[in-house]
């Protein structure tokens, strides 16, 4: 009998995860995919926002503020990246500066730390790119950018290393109520029992939701984002992370430097009937090349090197919905955690345990709790010294898989090996960014497939791109008859 | 110890550059990151090369060994599964550090460097192509790589999207080894490869060119595999035209859409760069505008035949012999412009202090011109005049100038004339 059942693996999931392995509790994670961070927390801006823009004194502006605070403290000890870019909104004309100044106003009612207007000229000290049209600036020093999909990895690693399970390709199809339990059924065979479920399904909230409940206070009403990733050798194009003014559809077309260089152009909006179709199209990207330009000159589009789409689970509910279900003890939901929700992702996990749960007076802390967590080694990221010295402790440092990237045989090999390793080209390139260069994976996606086929024992016809059922290949040619 | 030459890329650039300065006795180190020489040769299993260099017809790994029993009975120094990982140039001398798992990190220095390091392929996120981003969609030449180096076909029912000669050859190639190759769309109203290929990878196998088409949807089953494709005709400005619609059934959908030089090593060197061949700007000597620092083949100029690529390496590495032996004073040089409907030319610079070196220029046209003259003027003066029949952005062109011809001031001009 499980304490505490967490179905989803994204930024939330993983971050509760973490959170409740402080307690001497039972507990196991369900994720669907065949990854931790694999939907909604793949494919975001990837911005831990300041809190400009969320109604002051909703628990979205509580919990990012909230958030922002707490991924210093993420960073020390889980090792996670971390840009310190902080952001400029921006404002074109008069109209645009009074609602720069409200957005100020909100941001002061919000206690965003050092946020203040400024001239355009100081703007473009720091910022040279600044579109000619930018008169007005708010600036917000604490806005930060990571890979939401390594603060995943970083949760539930350590997580897992203070006692929580982890299961996936775990799709959660039934739940039942039974007298002090529920009943928790998995691909349609396994059973599992616990005595708490905590529903952290983004987009599927609502349906899992429903798999008990018979009324649901939120709806999910998915809408699609799409953006353009232009090459890391555009790094210092923009240095903070340039907003447009905020709109009903949300934050609008951002510029966002990433951590290793890359430039994240995007979202444009659009509400969409499927909730799990991340398909990118002419219009879309169109539109936010138009966007683009209204915040900096000459956007470097011939230097796209992606393109793709994520989902928002945004909800009618237009705050977070953090709440125990009405009609079952025990079954809490987080319906509608679209942006700021990876802002908010360690500070929601505490308010669930603290404020909705009431933890600490069900559980005892668990005493042996270790915060701590190593990322291995980026080869690429060392001093030539540095580099040597690894490489004379483990040689497998010397063999450079990817080139765009700089990726190591090693990184590779550990990513394979890792308690929440992968094997799948997908999972490895999240791991390790082999194939997030310049030339996709074109190089050394054929290595990579390699070392995974060397490293677990298996056929190349068994390896697959991302689900159990992407595998590579169709047929193998040189058969021995 | 300091060599003369370091040769970056042992594919056909690399030996053929490693041969022409070994055979003028320079010292010579060739780095190779793979575990064997020859390059994209390897994978090139069809036939086709040699033409032009042994006036003979070999298949890629034949045309690769002629060069590697050259550059054996040389005895030229080379390196294997050696990744360069930085290049950098103090005083007169460059620093080079490589990564193995031999030798971990090493440290070498030259007077010369010659980059071959070849080109990659354009990929998916470089053009939009819009739908899901589903496993099933590959580069050509990845695909051929699977195919013709480990044994594995990534598909069976196959569309290809680019009309460029890998993406035809793999038409052939995978319908060769039983799958079925539903068609070929080409953006352009003409194709991106060679005529010879079109003619003997998919005219011979009645694989169908939708040309003025392009893929304007991808859809993927709930497991993200590759299900379906739409394809549509474009008009003039490339907008797919409604009512053209033509959908596959299909697994992999192979991209052919150009390749693009790779000289990321170079990001820490002061050279120019080209937007146009999307590499840097040479000399008539192949040599960059970091004295010393020399370019050839796909990471100068991505070519059409192996063949171009093994010449022009050549003479870079003659010239890169020749730095060694003769103190000169680089010069920035005579401008050479790309004008009217000229997509590139090579080299970018006519260097007088290179007076020595013949001067052979590459260019390739911006669009299909049935009857073109080519004007090459300088200060008005017309240093060529000549009639091209049949010009189209797939073959590259080359012509020849005299430096007694050129002044010693005014940009040269390059343009393609539309005769009626």
């Amino acid at each position: 009998m499980y304490d505490f059942v967490i179905i989803g693996a994204g930024v939330i999931g993983t971050n509760i995860a973490r959170e409740l392995s402080r307690y001497q509790t039972k507990a196991i994670v369900l994720e669907k995919e065949n990854d931790v961070a694999n939907v909604q927390s793949l494919a975001n801006s990837a911005i831990i926002h300041a809190g400009h823009n969320p109604e002051p004194g909703s628990l979205k502006a509580r919990l990012n503020i909230w958030g922002n605070e707490l991924y210093d403290e993420l960073e020390k000890e889980l090792d996670i990246p971390l840009l310190r870019s902080g952001a400029y909104v921006v404002a074109h004309n008069e109209s645009e500066e009074k609602q720069l100044e409200h957005y100020l106003q909100i941001s002061l009612q919000n206690k965003v730390p050092g946020a203040k207007i400024i001239s355009a000229e100081e703007a473009r000290i720091t910022e040279p790119n600044l579109a000619l049209s930018i008169t007005k600036v708010l600036t917000l020093p604490t806005t930060k950018v990571t890979y939401p999909w390594e603060v995943a990895f970083a949760c539930m690693e350590n997580a897992m290393k203070n006692g929580v399970e982890f299961r996936k390709n775990a799709l959660v199809t039934k739940l039942e109520q039974k007298d002090d339990h529920y009943l928790v059924t998995i691909n349609n065979k396994d059973r599992i029992e616990t005595k708490n479920i905590i529903n952290a399904t983004g987009v599927a909230t609502d349906d899992i939701a429903a798999l008990l409940d018979s009324s649901v206070e939120f709806k999910i009403t998915p809408r699609k984002g799409e953006y353009f990733v232009l090459d890391k050798h555009m790094k210092g194009f923009v240095n903070h992370v340039l907003y447009p003014l905020p709109t009903e559809a949300g934050k609008g077309v951002l510029l966002t430097p990433q951590v290793h260089g890359e430039i994240l152009v995007g979202p444009n909006s659009v509400f969409v009937e499927d909730k799990y179709r991340t398909d990118v199209s002419f219009e879309g990207l169109a539109y936010v090349k138009a966007n683009a330009g209204l915040l900096a000159e000459g956007v470097p589009f011939h230097k796209i090197i992606r393109s793709f789409a994520g989902i928002r689970s945004t909800s009618n509910y237009h705050d977070f919905y953090i709440q125990e279900s009405k009609e079952h003890k025990g079954f809490f939901h987080l319906g509608g955690i679209e942006s700021p929700g990876l802002s908010a992702a360690p500070a929601i996990a505490k308010y669930l345990l603290s404020d909705v749960i009431g933890i600490d007076s069900l559980y005892p802390k668990n005493e042996t709790f270790d915060p701590f967590r190593k990322k291995q080694p980026e080869f690429h990221s060392l001093s030539l010294a540095e580099k040597q010295h690894l490489i004379e402790a483990y040689p497998t440092y010397g063999n450079i898989i990817c080139k765009c990237e700089q990726i190591t045989e090693k990184e590779i090999v550990d990513a394979i090996h890792a308690p929440l390793g992968s094997h799948t080209i997908k999972g490895i390139k999240k791991r390790t960014r082999a194939g997030a260069g310049l030339c996709q994976g074109g190089y050394c996606e054929e290595k990579v497939m390699k070392l995974i086929a060397r490293e677990t024992g298996v056929s190349p016809l068994s390896i697959a791109y991302d689900s159990d059922d992407s595998s590579l290949f169709e047929e193998e040619t040189k058969v021995e008859e | 110890m300091k060599r003369d030459i370091i040769v970056i890329g042992g594919g056909a650039g690399g030996l053929a550059a490693a041969i022409a300065a070994k055979e003028e006795n320079k010292d010579v180190l060739l780095i190779e990151r793979e575990d064997r020489l020859g390059g994209i040769l390897n994978q090139c299993i069809h036939n086709g090369f040699g033409l032009e260099v042994f006036k003979e017809e070999y298949t890629g790994p034949e045309y690769a060994e002629k060069f590697i029993e050259k550059a054996r009975h040389l005895k030229i120094d080379y390196l294997l599964n050696t990744t360069v990982i930085s290049l950098t140039k103090e005083e007169d001398e460059f620093i080079l550090y490589t990564s193995s798992l031999a030798e971990g990190i090493q440290k070498y220095t030259s007077k010369a460097v010659i980059m071959t390091t070849g080109c990659y392929e354009r990929t998916r996120g470089s053009i939009v192509i819009p739908g899901d981003r589903p496993k099933g969609v590959i580069t050509a030449g990845s695909a051929q790589r699977y195919l013709n180096i480990d044994g594995y076909m990534v598909g069976k029912k196959v569309f290809i999207l680019g009309s460029g000669d890998i993406g035809l050859i793999m038409a052939r190639r995978m319908h060769l080894e039983g799958a079925s190759v539903l068609g070929v769309a080409e953006l352009m109203p003409y194709s991106n490869g060679l005529t010879r290929n079109i003619v003997q990878c998919l005219n011979d196998f009645d694989i169908p060119l939708y040309l003025s088409h392009t893929v304007t949807e991808v859809v993927a089953d709930e497991k993200h595999r590759l299900t379906q494709i739409t394809i549509q005709q474009v008009n003039e400005r490339f907008e797919p035209i409604q009512g053209t619609e033509k959908k596959f059934d299909v697994d992999t959908l192979l991209l052919s859409i150009g390749l693009i030089p790779d000289v990321t090593l170079l990001d820490n060197l002061p050279v120019e760069t080209d937007p146009l061949t999307k590499s840097v700007k040479i000399n008539q000597a192949c040599e960059t505008s970091v004295p010393g620092l020399f370019i050839a083949g796909n990471s100068l100029q991505v070519h059409d035949l192996a063949d171009n690529v093994s010449k022009e390496s050549e003479r870079a590495g003659h010239h890169a012999a020749d730095y060694i032996d003769m103190k000169r004073t680089k010069e920035k040089g005579i401008p050479v412009q790309a004008g009217d409907h000229i997509l590139y030319v090579t080299p970018q610079y006519i260097d007088f202090s290179w007076g020595n070196a013949e001067i052979i220029c590459s260019f390739r046209s911006r669009k299909k011109i049935e009857k073109a003259a080519l004007n090459v003027t300088q200060n008005g003066k017309t240093l060529i005049r000549k009639r091209l029949n049949f010009v189209v952005p797939a073959e590259m062109e080359t012509f020849e100038l005299n430096i007694e011809d050129i002044d010693g001031i005014g940009d040269i001009r390059v343009d393609l004339e539309v005769l009626s």
